[in-house]
C-alpha cells in the first residue's frame, strides 16, 4: 500500500495502482484518451503525461503507465507537463475538422474536453490535412473517419474486449483507419459499444443521428429490461421520444459495455402503434374513469363470486414494486395470491435461484473473474448476451470455459462445448459417476473461483436444483463454488421472490371455470406463456379481461378494459436481476406521443392545449396506489416492502445509478426433484431457444434491431436429417404437443444429435423457450398431410 | 588491409561461402567446442566477459541481456534474430549474409545452446531476398551436417531454426514491433514491461539479437573474451564493427575495422576522402538516427562511449557522409520524411509530431518559414524527446537535435534568403 | 515469364500451395504467422493481393478476413492496389537522395509518363518510393522484383527499363 505525493496531496493507494488512478482518487483530473478502466493502459495518446520530481523514474512519464510507488512525489501542473500536454492536445488536433456545429458529438465530446483542458487553442499546423473516405458500417453506427485520433479504443473495444472479428485498423503511420473489411453491417452482438468508446465524433449512434444535442437530451440512469443480467444503462430522450440507450456503468453486473440488444432495443417506447389511451371496449376513458370501473368490478366480482373469481397477474416485465402492489391489493380485494408469471416453469426455475440457491449467486463481476466457467444449457448470446462478454474475460486472463448445451453455440472467445441434448444434460447433472463427471468434477475442484451457469430456460427448477447440487459437491471449505442462473426476464427474480412456493399456473385457474376477469400486469400471456393457443382458448371464457400495459400486444386488443402504463423509462421502480441484485431505475422522459409523430416528422404542430398528447399512461405502481385508495408515494411504498419482506433490506435507500444491493439470503427451501419424462420412440427432442433478438417484448417491438432480425428456421443434425431423409434448405413440419409449424430446414453438426432446433422470435412466436422437456417429429412439408 | 578480419574473412566480391568453404577457414569449430567442452553458463559468461555490446544499433551489452533471459525456464522459449536492417546508411547485415551466412546460423546455435532454447527465428526483411535465400540454403547445409535439428554434434542439445520473411517497413526493427510481426500480427511495439525475456513471441522467454551480434559469438568461443576485447582500439571498447560507408564519399562500401577507429581515418583512408574533391561537412556517424557529427568531431573515436561524450551515438556504425555543398535542412527534412512515413501509427509524438515537424521543414526548406517556424520547430524536438511509446521518434530526434545544434545558422539563411541558399 | 493473361488464369495460388499452406497452418499452434508467407505468395502469383487474395488467405488460415487486412496493409510491400507487372521501389532515403535518387526518380518519371504511385499505359511499369534499400553503398539504387539495382545514372536506368521492356515483349 504505497503512499505517494500528488500536487501537494498525499493518497496511499493498492500495490499496482497507477498514478493516473491514484490522481483520480484524489479528483485530480489528469487528461486522457487512450486509458480507459475497462481497456487498460496502452500508452498511445501520451496525453496523460505528468512529472515524477521524486521516484525511481524521474522526469515527464505517463501517468497511465507508471505505478505508483511510495514516497513518491508527482506534479500534475508543473510547466514542463502542461506544455507537453498542450503539444499532444495540438498534434491529436492536426487534423481534426473544425466541424463541431454538425457533428453528433459536440457536447459530450471527450476531445472537446481534453484540448480545453491541456490548453491548447490555435491551430500552428499549416500542412494539409489527411481525409479519408468512409465506410459504411450498417444501420447502427456511423462512421466519420476525418474526426479520428488514433487512441486505438474502438478496436480495443470491439476486438479485445468485446471479442468482435469483422472490425479492426488497417493502414501504417498517420493513415490508420479503422473500419471493416468491406463495407457493411457490424457483425458483432456488442458493436454498439464502440460508440460510447468513441472519444469524439468518428463513431456514433446511427439511429441518433441528428436528434439531440447532448445538452438537451434528457438522460437518467437505468436498468436494460432486456434480459435477467440487468445491465445497466442510461437511455436518453427528448421531444417525449425515447432517443438512445448508452450504457450504464456498474461494475457488479455490466461493467462498463452492454449488448445490441439493450442498446437498440429501445425502440418500443416510441412504437407508433403503442396503445396511450385508457379504453373499456371501444369507449375512451380518462384514466381514472378506467380505474374506478376496474376496483367496482373487480368488487362486484369477487363479492357475488368469491376469491376465484379475479385472476391477477403479474410479471417479470413489471417492476418489484407493481408486482407487490398488486399482491396487496389482491389481499384488499379478498381474491387470491395473484400469479406473478404467465410462464409456470420459468417461474418455478426463478424461484429456484431466488430461494435455493440465494446464497451461493455469482454476481456477473464474479464469473469475470472466474477461472473456470462451466455453461449447463445456456446460451449467452441468446439468454444474456454480456455474459457471453464476461466469459471472454475469463478466457483473456487465463481461465477457461466449458459449455454443455445441444445448442451450436457461438462464444467470442474460445471454449470447449459439448453438444447434449437436454435429457443428457440432465443425466449429465444427476450422474454421479462417469468419465464426463469425473473429468468435470475434478477441474471444479482444481479451480479457484469456480462458477457454474444454468440456463433456466433448458435446465428448468429440476435442472437448476441439480446444478445446485453438483455446486455443492465441487465446494470446498477453503472457497464455494458459486451459481449463475439464467432467468426469462428483468424481472423474473424479484416476482419469483414475491410469489409462495406452492402455486398453480395460470391455465389451470383459467381453465377451472371460476375465473370471471382477468388482470394482467404488464404481460401477455398469448406472447408469454408457454401454452398461447391454450391460453387464446380460455380467454373466451372470461368476462372481463383487463390489461395494463406499455407495449402494443395482441391482448391489449383483446381487453375488455385498457390501461396504458409507462415503460420503464418514463417511471421509477426496481428490478432484481439473475443474481439476486435490487437495482433501482429513474424516469427518464414523460410519457406522450414524440413529436416527432405529432409534428409528422415536420415542424411541431402549432395548436396548443393544455394536456400533452398522449400522455395518459401513468407508471403501474400509481394505477395499483390508486385502486389501494393509497396516495403515498413510491418511497413509501418501498419502506412497506421492507418492513413485510426483510429480505428486501435496503431496498428503500437504493438510488438509480448505484451499482445495487443483493437480496438477503433464505434458507434452501424442501423441494422435491422431479421425474423427468420418458422420450417416445421415434421422436426428437425439441428444443426452444430465444432468438438473439426479439424474443424478449421489449426488442420484438423495436423497428431499429430489424437488421437483426432473424428469419425462422429449424435446426437438425445432419445425421437426424439422414435418417428422416430431409435436405439442407427444405420445407419441413415439426409436430409437438402445441401444433404443427412450418419451417426451412437448416443442417448443423455443431448441434447436438437428436435435437430440433428452433427459436422464438417475432418471425416464430408460436413456441416458448422454458417450457417443460417436450418431443417432437421433424417431417417433409411435402409428405405432410 | 591490415585489420583484423573475423566476420569478412570469407567475403571475397560476389561470392557466397557456403559449408565447404565455411568449413575450410574453421567454421562450426566453434560449435563443436562449445557443445563439447562448455556449458551453457561458461559461454554465457563469456560473452559477458567479451564486452560485446548489440551490434543493431542499442549497443545494450548483449552478455547482460542474456542474463535477462530465464535459460533454466522450460520450454518453448524463444532465440530471434533481428535481420530487419532498414535504418537509412546501414547495410552491414546485408552484406555480412551475402557473402558468409553460415557464421549466423553457427553463431545463433552456439547462442541457443547458451540460452537453452530449441526454436529459432531469423526475422529477415523484404529487400533481403538473396540474403534469405543464402541462409535457408545454410540452414539446409547445417541440418544434413548435423549442426542443426535433433541431438547436434552427439550433445544431446536439439535446435531448430526458422527463417521468416517480412514485406517492409522500418519499425519491425523495433524488437516487440518484431516480435509483432513475426506472430503475424500488426506490428506495434508491445508495452514494456513486460520486457521480451519474460514475455515473448508468443508469450514464452525471448531474446532478439542483432545478425552481427550473434555472427561475432562463434569467433568470442574460438578467440576468447580478452583477445575479443583487445580486437578494439579503445579502452572501454571490444571486438571488431562492420562499418557501413555510405554518402559523398570516394569509396562507399562496408570494411570490418576495430571498434574506436578514429573518424577521420576511416573517411580519409577507407573512405577515400569526400568525393568531388570537396570538403567534408557533416556525417550520421551510425544510421539515420543518430546526432550528426561535423568536421570538429573527424578525430573522435568511433565507439559507443566516445560518441555519446560528443553529443552522439555509434548506433549501427553505418556511416553516411556529407559534402560541404549539402543543405543539412534538406538533409534532415529528408530523414524527418523517413522516419514520419515509418511510423507505426500508434502513439501521438511519432505519429502527428512527425508530422509536424516534416511541416516545419518543408516550410523552411522551401524558403517560406519564418523565425517562429525555427522557434516551433525546437518545441517540438523538446516535446518528441523522450516522450514517444518507442524509440522510432526518439531516433528521428537525433538528426532535428544535430541541425539545431549545429546548423541553426544554416535555418536562418533560408530564412533570410526565402530559398534554399545551397539550390543552384 | 507469364503474360498477363496467363498470370490472371494462374489465380492466386494453385491447388498444391493452398493445400501446403493449410497443411502446414495446421501444425502450427498460431497460424496467423503466416500471414505474411501466404500473401506473398499470392503477389508472386498475381502482382498483387485483390481482395479475393485477403480471403483466401483468411480462409487458409482460419482468420477473417479483417484480421488479414489489418496485417496486409501495414506492410508497403505488400500491394493492395493493382500495379505493373514490374512494381519499381526507387530509394528515397538519406543516402540515395545523397548522391542522386531525386534525379533518378525524376528522370523515370519523365521516362514513363507518369508520377510516383502510378503504372505506366502499357501495364509495365508503377513506381513506387521505397525507405532505405538496404544496399547504401550501391546509392542511387532501386528493387524490382526483389532484386536490387544500384550505382544508377540517367543511362543506366534508361537501359534497364529498355530491357525490361524486351523481356515483357519477349
Amino acid at each position: 500500500m504505497p503512499t505517494l505525493t500528488i500536487d501537494n496531496q498525499q493518497v496511499t493507494v493498492t500495490q499496482g495502482t497507477t498514478v493516473l488512478e491514484a490522481a483520480e482518487k484524489l479528483g485530480i483530473s489528469v487528461p486522457h484518451f487512450c486509458y480507459h478502466k475497462a481497456l487498460g493502459a496502452v500508452g498511445a495518446c501520451r496525453m496523460c503525461a505528468v512529472t515524477v520530481v521524486e521516484g525511481s523514474q524521474k522526469g515527464l512519464k505517463m501517468s497511465c503507465l507508471i505505478p505508483a510507488e511510495e514516497g513518491m512525489q508527482v506534479t500534475t501542473g508543473d510547466e514542463r507537463s502542461t506544455s507537453f500536454r498542450a503539444r499532444v492536445g495540438e498534434w491529436l488536433m492536426l487534423n481534426h475538422p473544425h466541424d463541431c456545429p454538425v457533428c453528433d458529438e459536440g457536447g459530450e465530446c471527450q476531445l472537446q474536453e481534453m484540448t480545453i483542458a491541456s490548453g491548447h487553442g490555435i491551430r500552428r499546423y499549416g500542412g494539409k490535412k489527411r481525409t479519408y473516405t468512409n465506410q459504411d458500417l450498417g444501420s447502427f453506427v456511423v462512421q466519420e473517419m476525418n474526426r479520428c485520433i488514433q487512441c486505438y479504443r474502438c478496436v480495443r473495444t470491439y476486438q479485445d474486449y468485446c471479442g468482435g472479428r469483422d472490425f479492426g485498423v488497417m493502414g501504417s503511420r498517420n493513415r490508420v483507419f479503422f473500419g471493416r473489411f468491406q463495407p457493411g453491417m457490424l457483425q458483432s452482438d456488442f458493436s454498439g459499444n464502440i460508440i460510447d468508446a468513441c472519444p469524439t465524433g468518428v463513431l456514433t449512434d446511427k439511429t441518433y443521428r441528428f436528434k439531440s444535442r447532448f445538452w438537451d437530451l434528457q438522460e437518467a440512469p437505468s436498468i436494460c429490461p432486456h434480459c435477467s443480467l440487468g445491465c445497466a444503462t442510461i437511455p436518453g430522450g427528448r421531444l417525449r421520444e425515447l432517443q438512445r440507450v448508452r450504457s450504464g456503468i456498474n461494475p457488479k453486473t455490466n461493467g462498463y459495455f452492454i449488448c445490441d440488444r439493450g442498446r437498440f432495443g429501445s425502440g418500443y417506447v416510441n412504437h407508433p402503434e403503442r396503445p396511450r389511451q385508457a379504453r373499456s371496449g371501444d369507449q375512451k376513458l380518462e384514466i381514472t374513469a378506467a380505474l374506478r370501473q376496474l376496483e367496482q368490478k373487480a368488487r362486484e366480482l369477487t363479492d357475488t363470486y368469491g376469491p376465484e373469481a379475479v385472476l391477477l397477474l403479474g410479471s417479470n416485465r413489471a417492476s418489484l414494486e407493481s408486482n407487490w402492489l398488486l399482491q396487496r391489493w389482491a389481499a384488499e380485494l379478498g381474491c387470491r395470491m395473484p400469479l406473478l408469471s404467465a410462464h409456470g416453469p420459468r417461474h418455478q426455475a426463478a424461484q429456484v435461484a431466488a430461494f435455493d440457491c440465494s446464497d451461493r449467486l455469482a454476481t456477473l463481476e464474479q464469473v469475470r473473474s472466474s477461472d473456470l466457467v462451466v455453461l449447463f444449457g445456456a446460451d449467452p448470446l441468446a439468454e444474456a448476451p454480456m455474459l457471453a462478454v464476461a466469459l471472454r474475460q475469463v478466457v483473456r486472463a487465463g481461465g477457461s470455459v466449458i459449455a454443455y448445451d445441444p445448442r451450436p453455440l457461438e462464444l467470442p472467445c474460445e471454449f470447449d462445448h459439448q453438444a447434449l441434448t437436454p435429457l443428457q444434460l440432465h443425466e449429465l447433472l444427476t450422474a454421479e459417476k462417469g468419465p464426463e463427471v469425473g473429468r468435470l468434477s475434478e477441474l471444479l475442484q482444481q479451480a479457484q473461483r469456480p462458477v457454474l451457469v444454468g440456463g433456466g430456460d433448458l435446465l428448468g427448477a429440476t435442472g437448476l436444483l441439480q446444478l445446485l447440487k453438483l455446486a455443492k459437491r465441487v465446494s470446498s471449505l477453503q472457497r464455494a463454488c458459486l451459481l449463475h442462473p439464467l432467468l426469462g426476464g428483468a424481472n423474473s427474480f424479484g416476482a419469483a421472490l414475491l410469489s409462495p412456493a406452492e402455486q398453480d399456473d395460470l391455465l389451470t385457474r383459467l381453465e377451472s371455470g371460476r375465473v370471471k376477469m382477468l388482470v394482467c400486469l404488464e404481460t401477455d400471456p398469448l406472447l408469454e406463456a408457454p401454452a398461447g393457443e391454450r391460453f387464446a382458448g380460455a380467454l373466451a371464457r372470461l368476462d372481463e379481461l383487463v390489461v395494463f400495459d406499455y407495449l402494443p400486444t395482441p391482448l391489449s386488443v383483446h381487453a375488455s378494459l385498457f390501461l396504458p402504463t409507462c415503460a420503464p423509462v418514463e417511471s421509477a421502480g426496481t428490478f432484481v436481476n439473475n443474481a439476486g441484485r435490487m437495482q433501482r431505475f429513474a424516469p427518464v422522459i414523460e410519457p406522450g406521443l414524440p413529436i416527432a409523430v405529432t409534428g409528422g416528422g415536420d415542424h411541431p404542430p402549432r395548436e396548443f392545449s393544455l394536456a400533452t398528447p398522449g400522455d395518459q399512461p401513468r407508471p403501474a405502481w400509481q394505477l395499483l396506489q390508486w385502486l389501494r385508495d393509497d396516495n403515498r408515494e413510491l418511497a413509501h411504498v418501498q419502506q412497506q416492502m421492507v418492513v413485510k419482506l426483510p429480505r428486501l433490506d435496503g431496498l428503500a435507500d437504493l438510488c438509480a445509478g448505484d451499482s445495487g444491493l443483493r437480496v438477503r439470503n433464505v434458507a434452501e427451501r424442501c423441494v422435491v426433484v422431479e421425474d423427468l419424462p420418458e422420450q417416445p420412440a421415434g421422436t426428437l427432442q425439441l428444443v426452444v431457444s430465444p432468438a438473439r433478438y426479439g424474443s424478449d417484448l421489449g426488442s420484438r417491438f423495436s423497428a431499429k434491431l430489424t437488421p437483426r432480425f432473424a428469419p425462422a428456421i429449424l435446426r437438425l443434425h445432419p445425421q437426424d436429417a439422414t435418417l428422416l431423409e430431409l435436405q439442407d434448405g427444405e420445407q419441413v413440419v415439426l409436430d409437438c404437443e402445441l401444433g404443427s409449424f412450418k419451417f426451412r430446414l437448416q443442417l448443423s453438426d455443431q448441434l447436438a444429435a437428436g435435437c430440433a432446433l428452433v427459436e422464438n422470435s417475432a418471425a416464430f412466436p408460436h413456441l416458448l423457450p422454458g417450457a417443460v422437456l417436450s418431443f417432437c417429429s421433424v417431417g417433409s412439408e411435402v409428405l405432410h398431410v | 588491409m591490415t585489420a583484423t578480419q573475423l566476420l569478412f574473412k570469407n567475403r571475397r566480391p560476389g561470392e557466397t561461402v557456403f559449408l565447404s568453404g565455411y568449413r575450410a577457414t574453421g567454421g562450426y569449430h566453434a560449435l563443436a567446442r562449445a557443445l563439447r567442452e562448455m556449458s551453457p553458463d561458461e559461454i554465457r559468461q563469456l560473452v559477458k566477459a567479451s564486452g560485446l555490446r548489440g551490434r543493431g544499433g542499442a549497443g545494450f551489452p548483449t552478455g547482460i541481456k542474456w542474463t535477462f533471459f530465464p535459460a533454466d525456464k522450460p520450454n518453448p522459449k524463444y532465440l530471434v534474430c533481428n535481420c530487419d536492417e532498414m535504418e537509412p546508411g546501414t547495410y552491414k547485415d546485408g552484406e555480412l549474409l551475402r557473402a558468409d551466412p553460415h557464421q549466423l546460423v553457427e553463431g545463433m546455435i552456439i547462442s541457443a545452446f547458451a540460452l537453452q532454447t530449441n526454436v529459432g527465428y531469423i526475422f529477415i526483411r523484404y529487400a533481403y531476398e538473396q540474403q534469405a535465400q543464402n541462409l535457408r540454403r545454410a540452414i539446409a547445409e547445417a541440418k544434413a551436417a548435423g549442426y542443426l535439428g535433433d541431438n547436434i554434434l552427439g550433445s544431446g542439445f536439439d535446435f531448430e531454426l526458422h527463417v521468416h520473411g517480412s514485406a517492409g517497413r522500418y519499425i519491425l526493427g523495433e524488437e516487440t514491433a518484431l516480435l509483432n510481426g513475426l506472430e503475424g500480427r500488426r506490428p506495434n511495439p508491445r508495452l514494456k514491461p513486460p520486457f521480451p525475456a519474460v514475455k515473448g513471441l508468443f508469450g514464452r522467454p525471448t531474446t532478439v539479437n542483432n545478425v552481427e551480434t550473434l555472427a561475432n559469438i562463434p569467433h568470442i568461443v574460438t578467440g576468447g573474451a580478452h583477445w575479443f576485447k583487445d580486437l578494439a582500439l579503445t579502452v572501454d571498447g571490444s571486438g571488431t564493427k562492420l562499418y557501413g560507408l555510405s554518402g559523398h564519399l570516394q569509396v562507399t562500401e562496408c570494411f570490418e575495422l576495430p571498434v574506436g577507429i578514429p573518424l577521420r581515418q576511416l573517411v580519409e583512408e577507407y573512405g577515400g576522402g569526400v568525393w568531388r574533391d570537396r570538403k567534408f561537412k557533416a556525417c550520421l556517424p551510425g544510421g539515420a538516427s543518430t546526432p550528426y557529427l561535423t568536421a570538429e568531431h573527424l578525430d573522435v573515436a568511433l565507439d559507443f562511449n566516445s560518441l555519446e561524450q560528443v553529443g552522439s551515438r555509434f548506433g549501427t556504425a553505418g556511416v553516411t557522409v556529407f559534402d560541404d555543398r549539402t543543405c543539412m535542412v534538406a538533409v534532415t527534412l529528408n530523414l524527418i520524411r523517413f522516419f514520419a512515413r515509418e511510423s507505426c501509427g500508434w502513439c501521438t509524438p511519432c505519429r502527428d509530431g512527425l508530422t509536424m515537424v516534416r511541416w516545419l521543414l518543408e516550410t523552411l526548406e522551401t524558403g517560406q518559414g519564418s523565425l517562429e517556424h525555427l522557434a516551433l520547430l525546437k518545441e517540438q524536438l523538446q516535446n518528441i524527446s523522450g516522450t514517444s511509446f518507442c524509440a522510432l521518434a526518439e531516433g528521428a530526434m537525433g538528426p532535428l537535435a544535430g541541425l539545431l545544434n549545429h546548423f541553426e545558422q544554416e535555418i536562418i539563411d533560408h530564412i533570410k534568403t526565402g530559398r534554399c541558399p545551397f539550390d543552384f | 515469364m507469364a503474360t498477363e493473361e496467363e498470370k490472371q488464369q494462374v489465380g492466386y495460388l494453385d491447388e498444391e500451395q493452398i493445400v501446403e499452406f493449410i497443411r502446414h497452418a495446421n501444425q502450427l499452434e498460431h497460424p496467423r504467422e503466416m500471414i505474411i508467407d501466404v500473401l506473398r505468395a499470392i503477389q508472386k502469383n498475381h502482382c498483387w493481393v485483390p481482395d479475393e487474395g485477403i480471403e483466401l488467405t483468411a480462409t487458409i488460415l482460419g482468420l477473417t478476413p479483417l484480421e488479414v487486412e489489418e496485417v496486409a496493409t501495414f506492410y508497403d510491400k505488400i500491394y493492395r492496389q493493382p500495379v505493373g507487372r514490374y512494381p519499381i521501389h526507387i530509394c528515397d532515403s538519406v543516402c540515395c537522395w545523397s548522391r542522386g535518387g531525386e534525379q533518378i526518380a525524376n528522370h523515370l518519371q519523365q521516362q514513363l509518363g507518369i508520377e510516383m504511385g502510378q503504372t505506366s499505359a502499357d501495364g509495365l511499369f508503377t513506381l513506387l518510393p521505397s525507405c532505405c534499400l538496404g544496399s547504401c553503398g550501391c546509392a542511387p539504387g532501386l528493387m524490382i522484383d526483389q532484386c536490387f539495382h544500384g550505382h544508377l545514372t540517367v543511362e543506366s536506368v534508361d537501359e534497364m527499363i529498355e530491357k525490361l521492356r524486351q523481356e515483357a515483349t519477349a
